[in-house]
């Protein structure tokens, strides 16, 4: 409890949105988002390089060489180090290469939601009428129902594969990101320069749009980074029910998939993709919690039980 | 009652809606998607029959008239209750739903059981602690609860078991259940054994719960200690905290009466929130781990057969859910807050 | 005889984001007698309803404490340790500035009573409304009526009454008043006030009002302390501070207050008050002061003039230290 005894000037950016500012040396201090911030940094670099980096990288993108079927179900060893699969083939080679099909589909997904979502707040903000009835019950449809069960749905109509998994999500996701930005769209909609460059005959949907991006970006994007997290257990969740990858593929609740089947046998299989759906997952959220955090300084102040 | 008639309508009207929303996604999907939608509605079906079975899907699903007419006669029937029977169980869909709803039902209330008495009170001794070992501590292991995929916790409980003798699978014990007589009526398996009288069942059908339920609870304990943390030290700042405080009243009497009931309407909301995301958690976990039978081995089910049918029932079941839990937590909010009023 | 409440030296302050404290209250000394109607005004901001808070025991978790403050002798504020066992609600209450807040919005008014009472006397809830039915009469609310119910049903008179009426069955015998008339409607301040001093006769108590009103503070207060940024500049009886202010900031006060019946010209204070992170040396109301002079630049000390204290540099030469 050691406070500065003195009365010195307010630190400038203790209230602002300051997000941006003194980026390392706030962020940097908080253990919380050091943890995130070094599992976030592994992860990406791991889905960058990993073809490159895991011993056995046919296999790990799902391929089974004949003499697979000697070493089946090999607990890990030095030649394996987290055993091998169902099939033979090396467990760490696919799960690491999990990483980047885990990126694939959290990148795919959020940057996609976001894009339809904050069009469709916008829109729906600057077009009223119709328009804007028909978003809104499009949104709170869609903001009802789970991802994994319109996976069910397209996964009969579509069938498996990427797509899939990547629509089911995107449907439910999009909604969050368009009612944020709807709300705040409406209030600016209001805004006397709004009306005034309607009426001098420019184009108020740049103003606007401009406007809107400029404030709602940022909450925005701290709510998509700690929705990342979410995204990978909801798409892990599509894949280990088998509505979306097909087996064999170097993914996460695939290969919990498989090992379920012989959970006894060989615990390893399925034990090592969820610890790595854990931490990823993890790692996502202290970041986002940290970002959060920032925007809201009440958060900070020093509290005790104080009676 | 704090409800309007007002509030009722304007819910059932949204259902309504909602369930036509589902119904028009579910057949824009079948027939935008590559492939003929009527092999699809029918199942995918081989063998002698499968022309005729084609054919009928092609009737019901009225691939032969203009697309709106398609649209409007889907919804209708819908609303019949007639999407036909199920490919995989040969009985009309709504039917094999409800019964199963009922089991992942209990599973679900079983898990909020333990979870909330539990995540609220670590919250609050949290928040008590705040910026303590024992707060971090907590915090720390409220954040990893909450990340921690809840088919990897079931299978890891599922595996102790085995290793240690029992057996988890499914709700009961078919033998245990014939020799002792045990006939389910409610669906609710706990329920029906102790109107029964029926002990030994109930013993066995709960300790094949438990676990499946606890990999459940993991997700809303880590929600709800953070949560709960958060909301009471907010609480605690309040003006009639502060004034509660100055004319003497006690400290266990602020933190577990005053300050609980006020973050209960923001604790009902989110618990709502997590409960319906559970919902799919426990279909998830259910059956492919444990062998239970509930909506998640109809999922299956509906996968491995390529029953449509079946799906459309499914996701038409789990929106009302949600739309239930929602209109649920509205009202328990209103009884508690005086002020609000729906 | 003890002294209701005493205070020395007290100072108190809070902590930023950036843990860097405060200083909100920098260093008061007053005395309170039992039974006597003690005033703090000042401008918003200036500290006084900080003192309050800190005679109240509800200092929020930021706060930071030095100095000493003694209520009936028990040290309560010693240092930075603040220790109100004892206290709270028994021997001190508190009438809030704001009843719409500060009542619980989830209970109803006899519940809050019967809370308050068995927590500080442990009577059950059937004693308990008797007393509180009691209390809410004295503060003329109907008692059947007003028990059951929630406080958003009650008008913002009425809340303020029932306050009253909770912060007096605890039976302390200092009530500390924040502002008591500032959430009302003008017509309804001159009726508060009258059943506060009512009360205050029939009940034995002792008053401490937080206002920024310095002629409602002149007419009902026996005692007076002002307050500015923090520090007291004056202290004196209540009748003769507005008619012969020591003080050059309790004059500007004096004068900035319309008088009924008088025709003159009101004078508002030039500049701001001093920021509580801002630096002050010397007197901390100099800058604004049409008074001041080269001695000022020094802070003053507290002199005892006949009529009471006063810190300012112009009472230097007929005064004792």
């Amino acid at each position: 409890m050691s406070a500065v005894i003195s009365d010195s000037r307010k630190s400038p950016n203790s209230s602002v949105k300051g997000l941006y500012q003194n980026l390392t040396r706030r962020y940097l201090r908080r253990t919380k988002f050091k943890i995130g911030l070094v599992i976030t940094l592994v992860v990406l670099v791991l889905a960058l390089v990993s073809p490159w980096v895991v011993p056995y990288p046919d296999e790990g993108a799902g391929y089974v060489p004949p003499e697979a079927s000697q070493r089946e179900k090999e607990p890990p060893s030095l030649r394996f180090f987290f055993g091998t699969d169902t099939r033979g083939r090396d467990l760490f080679s696919r799960v690491i290469m999990g990483v980047r099909s885990a990126v694939i589909q959290i990148t795919t997904v959020i940057s996609l939601s976001l894009l339809i979502g904050l069009l469709a707040g916008v829109l729906a903000a600057y077009f009223k009428g119709v328009v804007e009835i028909i978003l809104n019950y499009l949104v709170e449809l869609f903001i009802s129902i789970p991802a994994v069960i319109i996976a069910l749905v397209l996964r009969l109509a579509l069938g498996p594969g990427l797509m899939t998994v990547i629509a089911s999500l995107v449907t439910t996701w999009w909604s969050w990101y368009a009612r944020i930005t709807y709300v705040y769209a409406r209030s600016v909609m209001e805004m006397d320069y709004v009306t005034l460059a309607r009426l001098s005959g420019l184009s108020p949907l740049k103003i606007m749009t401009r406007h809107v991006m400029r404030n709602v970006l940022t909450p925005v994007l701290v709510q998509a980074v700690t929705d990342m997290g979410s995204v990978l257990l909801e798409a892990s969740t599509i894949n280990f029910l088998g509505l979306g990858l097909p087996l064999n593929s170097p993914e996460w609740g695939v290969i919990m998939l498989e090992g379920l089947s012989v959970l006894e046998i060989a615990p390893w299989i399925s034990a090592y993709p969820g610890f790595f759906l854990l931490v990823t997952a993890l790692g996502f959220s202290l970041v986002g919690d940290t970002l959060r955090e920032e925007i809201d300084p009440r958060l900070r102040r020093r509290w005790r039980l104080w009676f | 009652m704090p409800l309007s008639l007002n509030y009722l309508t304007k819910r059932i009207v949204w259902i309504f809606l909602v369930i036509i929303g589902v119904v028009v996604f579910s057949y824009t999907a079948i027939i935008i998607s590559p492939g003929d939608p009527a092999v699809k509605w029918a199942g995918n079906p081989r063998g002698p029959n499968a022309s005729l079975a084609i054919e009928l899907a092609r009737k019901e699903l009225g691939l032969d008239k203009p697309p709106l007419i398609q649209v409007l006669k889907f919804v209708a029937d819908v609303f019949t209750g007639n999407i036909g029977l199920s490919i995989a169980y040969k009985i009309p869909v709504f039917e094999v739903i409800l019964r199963r709803l009922v089991a992942t039902l209990e599973l679900l209330l079983i898990s909020y059981l333990i979870a909330i008495p539990l995540g609220v009170f670590l919250g609050i001794e949290s928040a008590l602690h705040r910026n303590g070992k024992l707060d971090t501590f907590l915090q720390s292991l409220g954040t990893v609860l909450a990340n921690t995929p809840t088919f990897w916790v079931g299978a890891w409980l599922f595996l102790t078991l085995i290793l240690l003798g029992a057996y988890p699978y499914g709700r009961v014990d078919p033998k245990i259940a014939t020799a002792t007589g045990f006939h389910p009526i409610t669906g609710f398996y706990l329920i029906d054994a102790l109107v029964e009288g029926n002990l030994i069942v109930f013993v066995n059908i709960l300790s094949k719960i438990i676990s499946p339920a606890i990999a459940i609870a993991i997700y809303p304990i880590g929600v709800l200690v953070r949560l709960t943390r958060a909301l009471v030290s907010d609480a605690l700042l309040e003006d009639y905290i502060r004034a509660s405080v100055a004319w003497g009243v006690s400290r266990s009497v602020i933190i577990w009466r005053y300050a609980l009931k006020a973050i209960t309407p923001g604790l009902v909301q989110v618990i709502g929130l997590a409960f319906s995301y559970s919902l799919v958690d426990a279909m998830a976990v259910e059956y492919v781990v444990f062998g239970r039978e509930g909506l998640g081995s109809l999922l299956i089910d509906s996968l491995n057969y390529g029953d449509f049918r079946l799906a459309v029932g499914l996701i038409i079941i789990v929106a009302v859910f949600y739309l239930l839990v929602n209109t649920l937590t509205d009202i328990i909010q209103a009884l508690i807050d005086p002020k609000v009023r729906l | 005889m003890v002294l209701a409440v005493r205070a020395r030296n007290l100072r108190v302050g809070y902590v930023d984001e950036d843990e860097n404290i405060l200083w909100a209250v920098k260093g008061v000394s007053f005395e309170v007698n039992q039974g006597e109607v003690f005033c703090l005004v000042g401008e918003s901001g200036c500290g006084k309803s900080t003192i309050g808070n800190t005679i109240i025991g509800i200092l929020p978790p930021y706060a930071v404490t030095d100095g000493e403050l003694h209520v009936f002798g028990k040290p309560v504020v010693r240092g930075n340790h603040r220790d109100y066992s004892g206290i709270r609600g028994r021997i001190v209450s508190y009438v809030p500035q704001n009843p719409g807040t500060s009542l619980n919005p989830y209970q109803t008014i006899g519940t809050q009573l019967y809370y308050v009472l068995n927590s500080v006397y442990g009577w059950d809830k059937k004693k308990s409304l008797e007393v509180a039915k009691k209390y809410l009469s004295l503060v003329e609310l109907d008692p059947e009526e007003t028990v059951d119910r929630y406080p958003h049903e009650l008008s913002g008179g009425m809340q303020q009454r029932a306050a009253i009426a909770i912060a007096l069955s605890t039976g302390a015998k200092i009530v500390v008043a924040d502002e008591p008339t500032s959430a009302l409607d003008a017509h309804l301040r001159l009726q508060l006030i009258k059943l506060l001093m009512k009360l205050k006769e029939s009940e034995s108590l002792t008053l401490v009002m937080i206002t920024h009103d310095l002629v409602a503070a002149g007419k009902i207060c026996d005692s007076v302390a002002v307050v500015y940024a923090g520090e007291i500049l004056e202290k004196c009886s209540g009748s003769n501070v507005i008619v012969e202010p020591l003080h050059p900031y309790t004059q500007m006060l004096a004068d900035a207050v319309p008088l009924l019946g008088f025709k003159r010209r009101l004078k508002s204070i030039p500049g701001e008050p001093p920021r509580p992170d801002e630096e002050v040396t010397g007197c901390v109301f100099a800058p604004r002061c049409h008074l001041a002079f080269e001695k000022c630049v020094e802070p003053p000390p507290h002199f005892k003039v006949y009529k009471g204290e006063v810190a300012c540099w112009r009472y230097a030469g007929n005064a004792k230290q």
